[in-house]
């Protein structure tokens, strides 16, 4: 049955993985052929320079790349389900519905990490060609706040998606992209560093919200 | 035994009743018809039923579990359709039949494709290019390849053309007598449901107004139609009549008495009458008397 389900999830969501996929290698492609440029016609100490003691940030095209994403694969998946109330479809399927609406999302979280996983550590293997691993450490503080960020886009779109009633979605959706700014205030170099496992705790958090949202479906808010 | 006990169900949308104390039973392999005019309840019984809606008092049971906690093996007897044959329409035909099939240990594909066969379509046809038909007959198909001991079908006219809503009924009262099946249905088409139900229960705004079999049903409620000899007697209601229509000297007479009782009922109101005949009732006709036309 797990199987089941997760073949229906890949169906809604496949065409937005590749896409993201293709997306983050193009930024990839893009970054990296910018650094080799710099460093050529600038040389790597004063890259480095600026990177260390200016904070220019060689990679900023990445900044909102796993908020589209997460959104992304967010609608994808719950946007389906809520058209015609096809839910009723799905807490129809002889599973527990939280158990099932849990395994969804698990899912859908789990695609969405593997495809930043894949972004990162690309990017890891190009950045070494070019910086020491000070710079690459300091880089992938300055990337994680923004990919927590994509996930919980992810589980606050779904929270949005799935609540049935219009009045709670724009509310839900205030008090999200307050939430979502808080990934993204801070521009400076390893700015989120002593924030980082705050910011992951409040993802964790979030993973789980979704439930309310398929629980008041179940109990007829409408 | 009964594969539906709804017990004392009363709902309220804010302040606005929907019904009362509404009770009723469906006995396992036989198929129950709901009707009623819009905003009597169907769907908010439906939707109780499936465990969507929980009423604000009573409650419904299905094989003895409420229909708030069904647990899955339940859940796997009953087979859904939602109005306007609901699918995941971002599938296409085989998708869909794979992704059910992995839920349901008994699936059986064989009426699945006989239903399909009929229709126009490709294999990889995504159901969002189908039409509402050919949507509805993947809907039935799915659901007979389930296999499952009750089926709650949500208006399942809405949609179809003449063409398909008889394929529809013949096919799915055929599959539901030769396999005991049990159905709880509405449909807006009353005249689908006269072929198709052994049982009818009709819904008025906050009370049913009749739960029999429909053969019963049909035989005990008569409509009489009488030509006045002077237009301005009015006829006062009495516990006879369940409805009245008048217009100018002519009157239809819905009621469950007999032809001499209805007559012996006129003669005690002193009404002179030109012409006093019975008329057959299709089940619309009967749905409409009981109701009134609004």
């Amino acid at each position: 049955m797990f199987k089941a389900i997760i073949y229906k999830e890949w169906i809604k969501i496949r065409l937005v993985v590749y896409a993201s996929l293709v997306l983050g290698l193009l930024a990839l492609i893009n970054i990296f052929l910018n650094v080799r440029h710099d460093i050529l016609f600038v040389d790597a100490a004063n890259y480095w320079y600026a990177f260390l003691f200016r904070g220019v940030i060689y990679f900023g095209i990445l900044k909102f790349l796993p908020f589209i994403m997460g959104g992304g694969i967010a609608i994808a998946q719950y946007f389906p389900e809520t058209v015609s109330k096809r839910i009723k479809l799905t807490f129809h399927l002889p599973y527990r519905e939280n158990t099932l609406l849990i395994r969804m999302h698990a899912f859908g979280a789990g695609m969405l990490a593997a495809i930043y996983a894949v972004i990162i550590l690309l990017f890891i293997g190009g950045s070494a060609i070019f910086f020491p691993s000070g710079i690459i450490i300091d880089s992938l503080l300055t990337l994680a706040p923004w990919f927590l960020g994509g996930l919980a886009t992810y589980f606050l779109v779904a929270l949005i998606l799935m609540e049935p009633m219009w009045l709670y979605r724009a509310f839900y959706a205030i008090v999200s992209a307050g939430f979502v700014t808080l990934f993204y205030k801070i521009d400076s170099i390893g700015g989120y560093k002593h924030l980082l496992a705050f910011l992951a705790l409040l993802t964790l958090l979030l993973s789980c919200v979704v439930l309310f949202s398929g629980y008041r479906f179940r109990k007829g808010e409408m | 035994m009964y594969a539906i006990e709804c017990k004392n169900l009363t709902h309220y949308y804010g302040s606005k009743l929907i019904y009362q104390n509404l009770s009723f039973n469906v006995e396992e392999g036989k198929i129950l018809g709901l009707l009623g005019k819009n905003g009597t309840g169907k769907s908010t019984t439906i939707n109780i039923l499936n465990g969507f809606l929980q009423p604000t008092q009573g409650e419904c049971l299905i094989y003895g579990e409420n229909t708030q906690n069904i647990s899955p093996a339940t859940k796997r007897r009953i087979g859904f359709l939602i109005e306007g044959h609901i699918q995941y329409s971002f599938m296409n035909i085989h998708q869909i039949e794979k992704f059910y099939s992995g839920f349901y240990p008994n699936w059986n594909n064989k009426p699945y494709w006989e239903l399909l066969s009929k229709l126009k379509v490709t294999p990889t046809q995504k159901l969002s290019t189908m039409s509402c038909g050919q949507r509805s007959q993947v809907a039935l198909g799915l659901i007979l390849a389930q296999d499952p001991d009750l089926l709650i079908l949500d208006d399942f006219s809405m949609g179809l053309d003449p063409g398909y809503r008889r394929l529809f009924i013949d096919y799915l009262r055929e599959y539901a007598k030769a396999e005991n099946k049990t159905i709880f249905t509405t449909s807006h088409i009353i005249q689908d449901m006269e072929r198709l139900i052994d049982d009818v229960l009709i819904m008025d705004y906050g009370k049913i107004l009749a739960q029999q079999p429909i053969d019963t049903f049909m035989n005990r409620f008569k409509q009489f139609n009488i030509k006045l000899t002077y237009p301005d007697q009015e006829i006062l209601a009495d516990r006879i009549a369940v409805n009245i229509e008048k217009v100018k000297d002519k009157i239809e007479f819905y009621t469950y008495a007999t032809e001499e009782e209805v007559k012996g009922f006129l003669n005690s109101q002193g009404i002179v009458y030109e012409s006093f005949e019975e008329k057959k009732m299709s089940l619309e006709d009967a749905f409409i008397g009981l109701t009134r036309k609004y």
